[in-house]
C-alpha cells in the first residue's frame, strides 16, 4: 500500500492518494451515506440490536472475504469456498458426535479445509488449469463428498461448550464478531505491510515479473489458497456452532456473495489490486442492502432485482470518486504528469 | 580474456525440434560494453535468459569469474551480481516506483514487515544517482513508457550488479532519452560494470559498444568492433546484403485528400492542422509523449476531440468511434501491437480480416470462410509473412511478422488514409526493410499515409514531408528531401 509511505508525504504532496485509496474512501462514503439514509427513513435501523443483526447476517461471508481478497489480489479466484464451509461444519459435527474434544474437532476441520486449499493450488500449478475451473471442480466434488459422508442428513448433538463460539459474547459483542475483527486487522496488515503480503500483489500484478524478481510464486500461491480455504472452514465451524448442527445446505451460493463483496471492495478480478479494508466495506455494503430490505418490508423477490442494481451502483460511485482526482491530475499539452518527467 | 566476468562456452539450447542456440561462446569483461546483435529469432533472448538464470542450457557451460556456474533460477543470478533489464517490461503497474525498484527485496524489519520509509529513501537514492526525476511513490501505471524504462533500469542497478544485461533498452525511448541512457551506461562502464547490450539498432550499438557479437540462427557468426560499417553488420546479421533500407521518394503526388484543422484535445494537444495528398507520406516526428499518438487516436475516433474538423476527399467527417473511422476510409496501425493491435490467441487469418469483415460476409451477416481464407492467403504472400499459414496463432509469430499481419489487416480494409504508428519498433532489419517497401508501394498506389516514428532515419527516408511535434503542438512541417535529423531534433526539443 502506497498510503503507507507516509514518511515521504511532505516532498511528494503531488501524489496525495493512490487511485486505490481514493476508491476505498469513496466506498466508505457510499456505505456511510447508505447507513444515514436508512437511519433517516427507518429510525429502528440504527438500533444497536439491529446493527448487530445486520453484521451477524453476513459474518460467514465476512470471514470468507478475508481469504478471498488474497486470492483475488493474486490474480486467482476460489469458487470452492461454498463447499468448504459445509464441509468443515460437517467434519466438526461428525467428530463432536463421535465424542472428540471440541478443540480437536475444530483443529481437524480447519486442517482439512486448508488441505482443500492446498489441493486447489497444486492442481492449478500441476495441471496448468485456470483456478476458476480448478476450484469449480473442487466445489462440485466436495459438495458431493458432503452428501456422501452425511447421507444427506443434518449432523447434530453437540456439547454445550461448542455453542460458545457461535453464540458466546465477549466485550459485549458476539464472540464471532470479535474474532473476525481481530483476523481482519491481522490479515489486512499482513497483506499491506509484510513482504510476503506484498508478493501477493506482485504475483497478481505481473506474474512473470514477480518470478524474475525472485518471488517464489508457487509457494506464495499455495499459502494464499490455503488461507482462503481455512477461513471458509472457520466460517463453517462458526456456522455449526451458531446453529448447533451441521448441514450440507450451509453456505449455499456464498461464493458469489463473497466474490461480489470483494469486487465491490475494489479488488480487480485481473489481480494486483484490492485490500482487506475494501473487502470488509464490500461485505458491509451487502449486509446493509440486505437488512434494508428486511426493515422496509419490501417483498424479498424485489430484493434480488434491486441488489444487482445496487452492487453496480456502489462500484460506479466509488469509481467516480477515484476518477475525479485523476482528471484533475491530467497534464497540460504534451506534458506528462510532473512525476513522470525524465529530467 | 582472463578478466571475463560472465560468459558461456559452447552453449546449446533446443526447444522441441528447434535449435535456438548452437554451440555459442560469448563473454563480457569488466568495464566494457559488449553488444549482441541479430535479427528477431536469432537467439539473443534465449542467450540472455541463460545468462540471467531464467533458462538452463542443454549443453555447454555458463562461467562466472572463469569458474563454471549453474544458476538454478533468476534469483541465483541476481545474487551473483547479474542485473537484467528485460525488453518486455517486468513492472507491476499498480505498485509505486519504489515498490517496483525493490520488488521482492523490500527492506524489512523484524518478522518481515516492510519498512516503508527506508524503501522510499533507498528508491530516491537510486533515482538520484542515475539522474531520474521520479517520485518514488508514483504508481508506475501513471508514468510514460520512457519513465517506466528508467524504473526498469533503476531496478537492475539497485542490485549493484557487476554485470548488467539490457535487452533493446532504447526501443521505447526518444533519441534524447536514449542519449541520456548511453551517458549512464558509459558511467557504469567506467566504474567497472560489465554490460551486455542487446539491440537491433545498429546506430546505438556503434555508438556505445566496445565489442559487437553477431548472432544468426542460433550461431555466433561474427565478432567485431564499433568501427564495422552498418552494411557489414547487417550483412552478418541477415547473411546477405540488403540493397537499401530506405526506398526512393515519390515524385508525382495527387491532390490533397485528407485534411485536419485545429484539432484540440484539452491538455493533451492543441490546434493541430495538416493535410496529406494522394500518394504522399507525411512523417510525424517528435519526442515520445509529444502528442503524436494522441492525435492519431483522436482522428481515428479512439479518443474524443474537444475541437477541430476532419475532411476526407472534401467531405467533413464526424468521427465518434473507430468503427466510423474505418467506414469513412481511415486506418490506424497501432504502436502497441500486443495490447491494441493483434488478437494474439486468434489465428493469423482471423487477424488479417478483422477490420474488413463487411466485405467478407454474406448479406445475412454470415461469414464466408472460403473468401476469408482467400483474402488472408493473398496478404500472407504479398507481405511475405512467415510462416505462410493462416491457421497459426498470432502470438507465435516473431515481432516483425506480427507487424506485417497488422499491416495486412489494414491493407485488406483498404483505407484511403492510413496512419501508421511506430511501424518498425522492435522488428528486425529484414522485416523493417520489408515494411518500408510496402509503405512506399501503398503510397505509390495512391494511399495517403501518415507515418509516426521516433526512428529519425526512417521518417526522413520515407516521408515526403515531416511534421514535428513538441508539447502537444505541430510546430513545423519540413520538406522530407532536405530536412536533416538535426533540424528535426531542434524543433522537437527547442
Amino acid at each position: 500500500m502506497t498510503s503507507a509511505q507516509k514518511g515521504r508525504v511532505a516532498d511528494i504532496a503531488r501524489h496525495r492518494l493512490t487511485p486505490a485509496a481514493r476508491y476505498t474512501l469513496g466506498l466508505a462514503g457510499t456505505v456511510v451515506g447508505l447507513l444515514a439514509i436508512m437511519a433517516a427513513l427507518y429510525p429502528p435501523f440504527a438500533d444497536s440490536a439491529n446493527v448487530e443483526v445486520l453484521a451477524m447476517n453476513f459474518i460467514l461471508e465476512a470471514f470468507m472475504a478475508l481469504g478471498m481478497t488474497a486470492v483475488i489480489v493474486s490474480g486467482g479466484i476460489d469458487l470452492s469456498v461454498s463447499a468448504v464451509l459445509p464441509f468443515a461444519a460437517i467434519v466438526t459435527g461428525l467428530l463432536l458426535r463421535a465424542g472428540a474434544p471440541v478443540p480437536f474437532a475444530i483443529g481437524i476441520a480447519l486442517l482439512a479445509s486448508a488441505g482443500v486449499g492446498a489441493l486447489n493450488a497444486t492442481m492449478r500449478q500441476v495441471l496448468r488449469v485456470h483456478p476458476f475451473i480448478v476450484t469449480l471442480a473442487t466445489m462440485l466434488s466436495l459438495k458431493g463428498v458432503n452428501l456422501v459422508i452425511t447421507g444427506g442428513a443434518p449432523v447434530a448433538g453437540f456439547p454445550e461448550s461448542f455453542a460458545l463460539l457461535g453464540r458466546g459474547r465477549l466485550l459485549g459483542l458476539p464472540f464471532a464478531l470479535v474474532l473476525f475483527a481481530a483476523l481482519a486487522v491481522a490479515i489486512g496488515w499482513f497483506l499491506a505491510h509484510h513482504r510476503y503480503g506484498q508478493q501477493v500483489y506482485l504475483i497478481g500484478g505481473n506474474v512473470r515479473a514477480a518470478r524474475l524478481a525472485g518471488v517464489h510464486v508457487e509457494r506464495v500461491l499455495l499459502l494464499v489458497y490455503m488461507l482462503c480455504s481455512s477461513l471458509a472452514g472457520l466460517a463453517g465451524v462458526v456456522a455449526a456452532s451458531q446453529y448447533v448442527s451441521a448441514s450440507t445446505g450451509f453456505g449455499q451460493n456464498s461464493e458469489l456473495r463473497v466474490i461480489t463483496a470483494v469486487a465491490i471492495g475494489g479488488a480487480s478480478l485481473n489481480g494486483g489490486t484490492g485490500s482487506v479494508g475494501g473487502s470488509v466495506l464490500g461485505v458491509l455494503f451487502l449486509a446493509i442492502v440486505y437488512n434494508a430490505f428486511a426493515m422496509s418490508g419490501v417483498s424479498t423477490y424485489w430484493q434480488d432485482v434491486v441488489s444487482g442494481v445496487m452492487v453496480l451502483g456502489a462500484v460506479l460511485l466509488a469509481q467516480a470518486a477515484a476518477r475525479e482526482s485523476r482528471t484533475r491530475r491530467a497534464a497540460g499539452p504534451g506534458e506528462r504528469p510532473a512525476a513522470a518527467q525524465v529530467r | 580474456m582472463n578478466d571475463q566476468i560472465l560468459g558461456v562456452q559452447g552453449v546449446s539450447k533446443r526447444f522441441g525440434r528447434h535449435t535456438v542456440l548452437d554451440e555459442v561462446t560469448f563473454g563480457v569483461r569488466a568495464g566494457s560494453i559488449h553488444a549482441l546483435v541479430g535479427e528477431n529469432g536469432a537467439g539473443k533472448s534465449t542467450l540472455m535468459n541463460i545468462l540471467g538464470g531464467a533458462l538452463r542450457p542443454d549443453s555447454g557451460t555458463v562461467t562466472l569469474d572463469g569458474r563454471p556456474a549453474a544458476f538454478a533460477d533468476p534469483l541465483a543470478a541476481i545474487r551473483a551480481g547479474i542485473g537484467t533489464v528485460h525488453q518486455e517490461f517486468g513492472l507491476f503497474p499498480n505498485r509505486s516506483v519504489a515498490q517496483n525498484i525493490f520488488a521482492g527485496r523490500e527492506p524489512t524489519g523484524r518478522a518481515g514487515f516492510i519498512r516503508w520509509r527506508a524503501l522510499g529513501r533507498q528508491a530516491q537514492a537510486i533515482l538520484s544517482e542515475i539522474g531520474v526525476d521520479l517520485a518514488p511513490s508514483a504508481p508506475v501505471a501513471t508514468l510514460s513508457v520512457a519513465a517506466q524504462q528508467m524504473v526498469e533500469i533503476a531496478k537492475a542497478l539497485s542490485l549493484r550488479p557487476r554485470v548488467l544485461i539490457l535487452d533493446e533498452p532504447t526501443s521505447a525511448l526518444s533519441d534524447h532519452e536514449a542519449q541520456r541512457l548511453f551517458r549512464l551506461l558509459a558511467d557504469l562502464r567506467s566504474r567497472g560494470v560489465a554490460i551486455i547490450y542487446i539491440s537491433h539498432r545498429l546506430s546505438d550499438v556503434r555508438q556505445i559498444a566496445d565489442e559487437i557479437s553477431v548472432l544468426r540462427d542460433g550461431r555466433l557468426v561474427g565478432r567485431t568492433t564499433r568501427e564495422a560499417s552498418p552494411a557489414d553488420l547487417i550483412g552478418m546479421m541477415v547473411g546477405r546484403h540488403i540493397e537499401s533500407i530506405t526506398p526512393s521518394r515519390r515524385t508525382n503526388l495527387g491532390a490533397e485528400i485528407f485534411r485536419v484543422e485545429g484539432l484540440t484535445r484539452h491538455r493533451v494537444f492543441a490546434d493541430v492542422s495538416f493535410g496529406v495528398r494522394e500518394g504522399e507520406i507525411l512523417g510525424l516526428a517528435g519526442l515520445v509523449g509529444s502528442g503524436r499518438t494522441e492525435v492519431a487516436r483522436a482522428i481515428f475516433g479512439a479518443d474524443r476531440l474537444d475541437a477541430g474538423r476532419i475532411w476526407l476527399e472534401g467531405r467533413a467527417l464526424a468521427i465518434g468511434s473507430p468503427r466510423q473511422a474505418i467506414a469513412s476510409g481511415i486506418g490506424y496501425l497501432t504502436e502497441d501491437r500486443k495490447a491494441l493491435g493483434l488478437f494474439l490467441t486468434m489465428t493469423v487469418g482471423d487477424n488479417i480480416v478483422a477490420a474488413s469483415m463487411p466485405k467478407l460476409v454474406s448479406r445475412a451477416g454470415v461469414l464466408r470462410p472460403r473468401a476469408i481464407r482467400a483474402e488472408a492467403a493473398r496478404y500472407l504472400h504479398r507481405l511475405d509473412i512467415r510462416p505462410v499459414d493462416d491457421r497459426v496463432e498470432a502470438r507465435t509469430l516473431s515481432g516483425g511478422n506480427q507487424q506485417k499481419v497488422l499491416l495486412a489487416k489494414w491493407l485488406s480494409a483498404a483505407p484511403r488514409v492510413l496512419i501508421v504508428d511506430e511501424p518498425t519498433r522492435g522488428v528486425d532489419v529484414a522485416a523493417k526493410a520489408g515494411i518500408h517497401r510496402h509503405l512506399s508501394q501503398l503510397a505509390d498506389a495512391g494511399m495517403a499515409i501518415v507515418l509516426i516514428s521516433s526512428d529519425l532515419p526512417e521518417v526522413l527516408g520515407l516521408s515526403d514531408r515531416v511534421g514535428v511535434f513538441r508539447e502537444g503542438r505541430l510546430v513545423t512541417i519540413l520538406d522530407g528531401a532536405t530536412a536533416t535529423q538535426e533540424d528535426i531534433m531542434r524543433h522537437a526539443s527547442a
